[in-house]
């Protein structure tokens, strides 16, 4: 059985801290979603994960786009880099880090639902023949993705996994349970694009797209929902799984 | 009622020298075993790249051995992927025709189309097509079993006339099944007439539901070949003399396997479509027997069949009681139970259980 052996401790290192876990849902209405999925390479795919989380065959990072013209914290855009992965048999993705367009809501998102988050610059254009995503950092380019030749999809088809996120808790460092509901008004699928990606920008030089999978794109309400769950991290989810 | 084993040939890590051919000649004995106890039949899945969770990507081939090695047991290629990718469809019929006829004509033929992205996207198959190009799959393979010429033009593949040899020795042809993970594919089963070989553990009451309606559903049906009307589910075997060590050891070997088919990537998850709505996870329910029951307390889940013989004997009456025809048990994962307990497993299972099944009719 393949099961994470990355470190806890490294993992631990910049996750934000959250002072309580009893936060209440936010709605974040209207949004625009594009997630990308794409294979990386298997080499290092023990390590990216703590021992409490499996990786799947093949191992694969998703990326996902949210642009939200109206939250709480105002418009604000957020880009994620996950890996796909199992806690206990639960499809999951572990959190890499994030990056915001808006510091408020990033700061927000942190102590209320766990993102490691960076501040950036996020374009987010829908072309009729494309959705392109170019994420900044420092001045550089981040991650640029997108979705070609897009096709009407049932919003159903789309799957997003839930997140787990590395946070210091006051029950100390776990890996927290945040599964936002994506209530889709459409979606479309279409030809992935992986056209940068600088891991080192994430926090995580080990990530290396390899064979690009799938793109899809929607227009949801998504709810930030109320926390449920943690898991210790150097800890099997059947055992070491906590309600919250 | 009948009863089978059915065969992943899961390998433990670390993948050491041998062993892989330890698990494959493992799966053999318990076959020979199956063999002389009166099982009926004895299936391997075909899957591809699926690390640990199954080493079996040539079936036809560990098929034919165990064909080789029995006299009675029936051999199930189930299911070959329906995909033209993996196994073009001139190569399945030939393929199940030349194990027909050197089992003596007791193969089984299961049909499938793969519901990981881990094989899928290996082959680089479209999953938008698999369900289309399975439908062809299963509607051309009676005639190039039994036209002595044939030639087709459809959506998947296309050939000009030619004798697919060798034919297959029974009449009118191996019985053909389609893998039942997802719920309404035993209606796809039913409107072409063949079997229904379930592969996902379902709950008591879904196997009820989708036996019922299965049954319901085939006596309208435009059949593909010769009708086989049947319903096979899929169950976890230990069977030991005492009722706790049984449900233990069977618990240990069920945990396991939920584990690394997790682990898959599922097409589902990958690659949004609507050609599969649902994940394919064939991992069972951990749902408790029946509150208050002596396996429920030990933890065993519903109709599971693992536990003392008096247990397993009841879990299948209940499944015979809903028109089941057969079980097919596998009985073991990545080797977690030694090989020794496994054949007394099986043993005991024969001596103990089987009687109460011989001789009587499914209760459909």
């Amino acid at each position: 059985m393949l099961i994470g052996t990355g470190e806890p401790a490294a993992l631990a290192k910049g996750a934000p801290t959250m002072e309580r876990l009893d936060i209440d849902a936010a709605t974040l209405p209207g949004a625009r979603v594009l997630q990308v999925l794409c294979e990386i390479d298997s080499a290092s795919r023990c390590e990216l994960l703590p021992p409490a989380l499996h990786p799947t065959l093949p191992p694969a990072v998703s990326w996902l786009v949210y642009d939200c013209p109206d939250t709480p914290w105002g418009p604000t855009r957020l880009a994620q880099t996950r890996i796909q992965c199992r806690s206990g048999t639960r499809p999951r993705g572990l959190l890499v880090s994030a990056i915001c367009n808006n510091p408020v809501a990033g700061r927000a998102l942190a102590e209320g639902w766990g993102y490691r988050w960076e501040p950036g610059e996020i374009d987010f254009r829908r072309g009729y023949d494309e959705v392109r995503s170019v994420v900044h950092s420092g001045g550089e380019i981040a991650l640029e993705i997108g979705l070609r030749e897009p096709s009407p999809l049932d919003p159903g088809d789309i799957q997003f996994v839930a997140g787990m996120h590395p946070v210091h808790t006051p029950r100390g460092f776990r890996l927290l349970q945040c599964d936002p509901t994506h209530a889709e008004a459409a979606a479309e699928r279409g030809l992935p694009l992986v056209e940068s990606f600088e891991a080192e920008a994430w926090g995580d030089s080990r990530i290396e797209p390899v064979y690009p999978v799938s793109a899809a794109y929607c227009t949801a309400d998504i709810t930030l929902p109320t926390l449920r769950y943690l898991c210790k991290p150097d800890e099997l989810a059947f055992t070491g799984t906590e309600k919250i | 009622m009948k009863f089978g084993v059915i065969f992943e040939l899961s390998v433990p890590r670390p993948f050491a020298p041998g062993e892989e051919g330890r698990v494959f000649f493992n799966a053999l004995e318990q076959i020979r075993l199956a063999d002389e106890l009166g099982f009926e039949t004895a299936w391997a899945v075909e899957h591809h790249f699926l690390e640990e969770y199954s080493h079996s990507s040539a079936p036809e081939i560990f098929l034919t051995a165990a064909a080789m090695q029995t006299r009675n047991i029936r051999v199930g290629h189930g299911a070959v992927v329906c995909v033209p990718e993996m196994n073009h469809p001139i190569r399945v019929a030939e393929r199940a025709a030349m194990l027909d006829v050197l089992s003596n004509g007791r193969l089984d033929v299961g049909t499938a189309r793969s519901s990981t992205w881990t094989e899928l996207g290996g082959f680089q198959a479209d999953p938008d097509s698999t369900k289309r190009d399975w439908d062809e799959y299963v509607r051309v393979l009676p005639r190039m079993w039994t036209e002595e010429r044939f030639v087709y033009e459809g959506n998947c593949f296309s050939m000009p006339e030619r004798a697919i040899l060798p034919k297959p020795v029974q009449r009118p042809h191996p019985p053909l099944w389609v893998t039942v993970t997802s719920p309404g594919t035993e209606l796809d089963a039913a409107d072409r007439g063949i079997g229904c070989l379930g592969v996902a553990a379902a709950s008591f009451k879904e196997q009820e539901r989708r036996t019922r309606e299965y049954h319901r559903r085939i006596q309208l049906c435009d059949p593909v070949g010769g009708v086989n009307e049947r319903v096979a589910t899929l169950n976890f075997l230990y069977c030991h003399e005492e009722l706790e060590t049984g449900v233990a050891r069977g618990m240990q070997m069920l945990g396991l396997f939920g584990v690394l088919n997790a682990n898959l990537f599922f097409t589902r998850e990958a690659f949004p479509t609507g050609a599969y709505k649902t994940l394919g996870n064939l991992a069972p329910s951990r749902r408790p027997v029946g509150e208050g029951s002596p396996a429920a307390r030990r933890g065993a889940p519903e109709g599971m069949c693992v536990g003392d013989p008096a247990h397993i004997t009841g879990a299948a009456k209940q499944w015979e009681s809903m028109g089941v025809d057969q079980i097919n048990f596998m009985l073991n994962a990545t080797e977690v139970i030694p090989q020794q307990q496994v054949l007394e497993s099986l043993r005991l299972f024969g001596r103990e259980v089987m009687p109460a099944f011989a001789g009587e009719p499914s209760g459909c």
